[in-house]
């Protein structure tokens, strides 16, 4: 890739980034996220001798859940934006590609979500060593499998905003990061309807993004071992289906007729 | 008047305040809500939040500690009727909480108007808690200590203690608790003070030692007492009346008195023997709950 290519990716990532932080519900989700976290504090008086546990679930479901609304919300919005208000034709009309502003795109708000997922781990680290309890290095090897799932929803939301609108990409993204969720459910779904076909179901499984592959909370929270080889199956499964869903995104992108 | 709307505004604060209070002279300080469980089982509500089952798990078990503690605070009735569910689904939702399984069975188990009453449903906890974390000994513990507790069956209490035992890093005291619980239990005697006695021929500290041999004296006293017992009995069948001392049923001096040497306490109107108040072993036989 040449360096031109490569700049022109960066600045449309730069702007973007800095497009993003100026959105009011990105502040708003974050705040009541780490609202959320630091109301581990409270709630974890509560519960009797398990404060760590609860402060330590609260806190990560907390990343996982806000980090999902705001992964739909900026992925759908700004890409979206572009779009319906046709400030993208001028863009296109430079030295600049679709793949590239596509790129860029991605970059700039998976580097959002990378801040915003910092911040929240910051607010979790934070609470913890307000109660005594030491900073827990293990809680990152949940908290990175969380970040890959929250990119992979920011990159199913640019795929969505490439071929609709944004209303229908936002509906259409909640879609299949719910699906995915419940990846175990379609997996067993012959315990259910005996006659389905496999191949539908195993059709099914594996095409969809299964985001429990992400979800190492359980684990981390018992202080079970979480060996990096499953973290890097996870970073390669992250890295096939994020070059399936942008590649898919690039090609409706090229295709799409914008005149 | 558009500057006065502030002041104005600033006034209704202590009218609301006044209302409320009013209010909670009239519905009382501590009101309790009418609790509902829309959802009875832990398998739907971990249907309703796939990867989020362990926060759902902690938001249930906070529900579960307000609704017991507001049962037995605040309500007259003191009904726990939510009480086994909410901690079922809370298990469901994370079967590895293992304060769950251990606190909700004191919850259930403790005696009305303490707790539920319900020491079925809490033996029922711990043994789900048992399949779920077998490497668990404190829910064994647990089990076998209600078992003994609750359902009075010392017995069945010390085999889990035992069980117990056998889990990688359990505490080596559980033998020595299936064995006092053993002795407890009538007809296990025997076994009991063969634990004991392995207890105190291995143990290398002597306070370990010392109450190893307490027990086994205990036992000792326990045999001697229940024999006793029996020859009061027999005595009260054959002449219709209790004796008046224990000599009168026992000519051997040495059964006067228990294995610490200590007098046995005879009532002359029941007709029962019991180890004495001044006997070390004493606080043993009344330590129901070992």
């Amino acid at each position: 890739m040449d360096a031109g290519r490569l700049s022109r990716i960066a600045a449309v990532a730069a702007n973007t980034h800095r497009e993003a932080v100026r959105e009011r519900v990105l502040y708003n989700l974050v705040f009541f996220a780490i609202v959320m976290i630091l109301s581990g504090l409270l709630l974890g008086q509560l519960s009797i001798r398990q404060d760590e546990k609860i402060i330590k679930d609260i806190g990560l479901a907390a990343m996982d859940v806000f980090g999902t609304l705001i992964g739909v919300f900026l992925g759908v919005s700004l890409m979206s934006k572009e779009i319906e208000r046709r400030s993208l034709y001028p863009l296109l009309a430079k030295p600049l590609s679709r793949e590239e502003f596509l790129a860029g795109k991605f970059l700039g708000l998976s580097f959002t979500l990378f801040v915003n997922v910092s911040v929240m781990a910051a607010g979790l680290y934070a609470t913890l060593l307000a109660t005594g309890r030491g900073a827990d290095p293990a809680l990152l090897k949940a908290v990175l499998p969380i970040y890959q799932g929250l990119v992979l929803v920011v990159a199913i939301a640019v795929l969505f905003s490439t071929v609709t609108s944004s209303a229908l990409a936002a509906v259409g993204t909640v879609c299949v990061v719910v699906a995915g969720r419940y990846s175990d459910v379609v997996r067993n779904m012959r315990d259910v309807v005996p006659d389905a076909p496999t191949w539908l179901i195993e059709g099914l499984y594996y095409a969809m993004p299964n985001f429990r592959n992400f979800d190492f909370k359980n684990r981390v929270v018992y202080g079970d071992p979480v060996g990096w080889n499953d973290i890097g199956f996870v970073t390669v499964y992250w890295l096939l289906y994020l070059a399936l869903t942008l590649g898919a995104a690039a090609a409706a992108f090229r295709s799409r007729d914008f005149h | 008047m558009r500057r006065r709307t502030p002041w104005l505004l600033l006034l209704l604060l202590p009218l609301i305040a006044g209302v409320q209070r009013e209010l909670d002279a009239r519905l009382g300080r501590y009101r309790a809500t009418e609790e509902a469980l829309f959802v009875w089982s832990g398998t739907a509500v971990r249907r309703m939040a796939p990867g989020l089952e362990n926060v759902m798990a902690d938001l249930y078990w906070l529900r579960t500690v307000q609704y017991f503690g507001g049962q037995r605070a605040f309500d007259r009735d003191k009904r726990f009727d939510l009480l086994e569910p909410l901690i079922e689904i809370t298990t469901t939702l994370d079967p590895r909480f293992e304060l769950a399984y251990r606190y909700g069975a004191i919850f259930l188990a403790e005696p009305w108007p303490q707790g539920a009453g319900q020491a079925e449903a809490a033996l029922r906890l711990l043994e789900k808690g048992a399949r779920e974390m077998p490497q668990s000994w404190r829910i064994r513990w647990d089990a076998g200590y209600f078992r003994h507790l609750f359902m009075d069956d010392p017995a069945g209490g010390a085999r889990i203690l035992l069980e117990a035992a056998e889990i990688p890093e359990a505490p080596y005291w559980l033998r020595t608790l299936a064995a006092a619980m053993k002795s407890k239990a009538p007809g296990e005697r025997g076994f009991a003070r063969q634990l004991w006695q392995q207890i105190h021929d291995e143990a290398e500290a002597a306070p370990i030692r010392r109450n190893a041999r307490l027990h086994l004296d205990y036992l000792d006293a326990a045999d001697r007492r229940d024999a006793l017992q029996a020859l009061v009995d027999r005595f009260h069948e054959a002449q219709g009346r209790w004796p008046r001392s224990l000599a009168e049923v026992v000519r051997d001096r040495a059964l006067l008195t228990d294995a610490a040497g200590v007098a046995w306490d005879y009532d002359a109107t029941t007709g029962r023997v019991r180890i004495a108040r001044l006997s070390p072993l004493w606080r043993l036989d009344r330590w129901k709950a070992l």
